[in-house]
């Protein structure tokens, strides 16, 4: 294996026929030079930096690329740890790894068969350019260029960028009409140019490019972080068949999630316990947050709470514990007065409450009344499960001025408290109202006319009515059919 | 009379607030309400009592009400019911009862109604504390009363109608009764025109 700081550079065995490898030939450094820089090179060990270019990308929408690209680092992670993103490109660190490896060639001939795989199942076209140099935007600019090259040393990244056409700086069109105006056809001509000229013709960012693509100032790496994993497992010595005695062990491994949780800097918001069995299948608790938490106190208490109505078939002989979904952790600051204080833990603090009582109850136990512009009275009420978003039709989105006239709206006429589910039919004795005690007809009637259109067809005249032992009552009769009366509410 | 250190939080009714000690509601433990049948005016009663909650910015959970709260007509009497949660009416006894002390504990709420019967001493005084704690009021509707009940304050509604003095006018007058409220000696009975006030 050659060294490769002491090899300049090195043709790469090209990926497809479009791009022809190309070995740049520079004038060998004199010796004293060479000892300068190899004296620099130990001082400063600077990294290879292995661009790969996917100009393919290019057709797809914003987040396919991002997925795309977030696939491709998967694969990369093989041959090195720090990659970073760029648009429809990837670079990889991987100076660090070259003797491990057997070097360069080795890095691209491992890499190449796994991302031309990747690119194919996408039925993308397979084929990728890619260079190396010293600096993250040198390799970027070189694998635009489709040069294939590679440059070990940055005193040699300076000739090598200076024969690249402008157009892989990707500058808008006014910016390159400019410079091609100027006279400047490649790189090299800008470098000829004065810098400070050309801060103010073309702004800083393009004069920072430049230098970052020669090192000369430090480049900001956009790190790529594999998507968060996590699982824990844990095998009980003898099966355990009370529940209690379990929540210490889960308590520990809850520790260890929120550990992982504030490393990361996430919450979650849903979990997985696997309780297992000796020779059944698992029973499984599955639990979702109303709101994304790492608290273990709250996590803990949850658990507990989905524990208190859970039945273990046999002994638990094993917790398996699994994170379903991820969310990013959003703090919140605390108030600085005291006053503040009590009303900003309330959101919380509700969650909390809703969290625990759907683990013990059910998902569909607690509700959210609503009112909708209907009608009907019937349908005018309107149950959700909390949790769900609330379908306002009419008040959600216009201002609290309409929301004041819909109020107005609905108070016309008098509604009762409660409303039966089903209307009660009353009978009557001797000519009068009866329910539980004898009713009699206080105001009305309110006709309400509607669902003429649909088969159902709603006719009736609504009375408030009082029941003999003092009670307000929503009565109404047909006024179609058999004119019976029914019980429809309760003013409570 | 009842002239105590405390003041309570006005029930909307003179006449009520007259004859409880702190002159309105306590402003966190447990009330009953004895009603010998649901619907004759209990929720009129504690109408003023939600409103003044809900426009502190706090939540009102009923556990288990034998029928649909009607929003309508809640939204009628100025109360906003973005700021309600029902829990279902076929929750067990068991789970209605926790469900209210974690309710009570919770800072959020402001008011926890249910409507349940099996109420023994002990599971009282957990919510009594339970209330204490969450600076919460907690009502209980139920059918009868218990002598020895332990909550603060026992409010019943009497079945019987009478007719106010203006015979001409269409107002009614409901007759309640505080059987007992800590700080009184004695029960004490008043006539409140429930449907009025609102």
């Amino acid at each position: 294996m050659k060294d490769p700081d002491n090899a300049d550079q090195v043709s790469l065995p090209s990926a497809s026929k479009s791009s022809i490898a190309q070995v740049i030939k520079l004038p060998r450094p004199s010796k004293k030079a060479e000892s300068k820089n190899f004296l620099q090179n130990k001082k400063k060990r600077n990294g290879l930096w292995y661009a790969l270019y996917f100009p393919q990308l290019e057709k797809l929408s914003k987040p396919r690329q991002e997925n795309l690209l977030n696939e491709l680092a998967a694969s990369i992670r093989q041959v090195s740890s720090e990659i970073s993103f760029h648009s429809m490109a990837l670079v990889c660190e991987i100076r660090s790894g070259l003797k491990y490896f057997g070097g360069m060639e080795e890095v691209h001939n491992k890499l190449a068969p796994l991302l031309t795989a990747l690119l194919q199942q996408r039925g993308l076209p397979h084929y990728f350019l890619y260079a190396a140099s010293p600096t993250i935007t040198g390799s970027l600019l070189l694998a635009r260029s489709g040069r294939n090259a590679l440059v070990y040393q940055k005193n040699n990244l300076r000739s090598a960028l200076g024969r690249l056409p402008t157009d892989v700086l990707r500058l808008s069109k006014e910016q390159n009409y400019r410079l091609h105006n100027i006279g400047v056809r490649c790189l090299r001509d800008i470098w000829r140019l004065p810098a400070d000229g050309l801060r103010t013709r073309f702004g800083s960012d393009f004069v920072n490019l430049l230098d970052k693509a020669l090192g000369k100032v430090p480049e900001p790496i956009r790190n790529y972080l594999p998507p968060p994993a996590f699982s824990t497992s844990y095998e009980l010595p003898f099966g355990l068949e009370s529940l209690d005695r379990l929540l210490p062990v889960v308590d520990e491994m809850v520790a260890q999630l929120c550990e992982f949780l504030r490393h990361r800097d996430l919450s979650i918001s849903h979990l997985l316990l696997h309780l297992q069995h000796e020779k059944q299948d698992s029973t499984e608790v599955n639990m979702a947050l109303r709101q994304p938490s790492r608290s273990r106190e709250h996590l803990i208490m949850l658990l507990d709470t989905h524990f208190s109505n859970l039945i273990i078939p046999s002994p638990v002989t094993g917790i398996k514990l699994r994170v379903k979904k991820f969310n990013t952790f959003i703090s919140h600051s605390d108030p600085l007065l005291p006053e503040d204080k009590l009303t900003s833990r309330h959101g919380c603090n509700l969650n909390q409450f809703t969290d625990q009582l759907q683990a013990r109850l059910a998902d569909n136990c607690l509700k959210y009344i609503n009112s909708v512009s209907e009608h009907c009275p019937e349908y005018a009420n309107q149950l959700i499960n909390y949790g769900e978003p609330i379908r306002k039709s009419h008040n959600e989105d216009r201002s609290r001025d309409d929301k004041k006239e819909n109020t107005q709206q609905v108070a016309l006429t008098p509604r009762p408290l409660w409303l039966l589910r089903e209307p009660k039919q009353l009978a009557l004795r001797n000519g009068k109202l009866y329910h539980r005690k004898d009713v009699t007809l206080i105001s009305g009637p309110e006709r309400i006319e509607t669902f003429w259109w649909s088969g159902t067809d709603v006719c009736r005249d609504y009375y408030v009515a009082r029941e003999a032992n003092g009670s307000r009552l929503w009565v109404y009769r047909e006024r179609t059919g058999d004119k019976n009366w029914y019980l429809h509410g309760y003013f409570g | 009379m009842a002239d105590q250190g405390f003041h309570g939080r006005s029930t909307g009714f003179p006449q009520l607030d007259d004859i409880l000690p702190g002159r309105g509601w306590p402003q966190s433990g447990l009330i009953e309400v004895i009603t010998p049948s649901w619907g004759i005016g209990e929720l009129q009663l504690l109408i003023p009592l939600m409103r003044s909650v809900i426009e502190q910015g706090k939540w009102i959970l009923w556990i288990t009400p034998p029928h649909l709260p009607y929003a309508p007509a809640l939204i009628q009497l100025g109360i906003d019911t973005d700021q309600i949660l029902v829990v279902k009416r076929d929750t067990s006894c068991r789970d209605a009862l926790w469900s209210m002390e974690k309710a009570l504990q919770t800072s959020n709420f402001g008011l926890v109604l249910t409507w349940q019967n099996w109420l023994p001493g002990k599971v009282l005084r957990r919510l009594q504390l339970a209330a204490e704690t969450g600076n919460n009021l907690g009502v209980f509707f139920k059918h009868h009363d218990s002598k020895y009940s332990l909550s603060p304050i026992r409010i019943k509604i009497k079945d019987s109608l009478v007719k106010s003095n203006r015979e001409n006018s269409d107002s009614f007058e409901t007759e309640i009764t505080v059987i007992k409220a800590r700080g009184n000696f004695r029960s004490l009975t008043t006539r409140v025109n429930l449907y009025k006030a609102n």
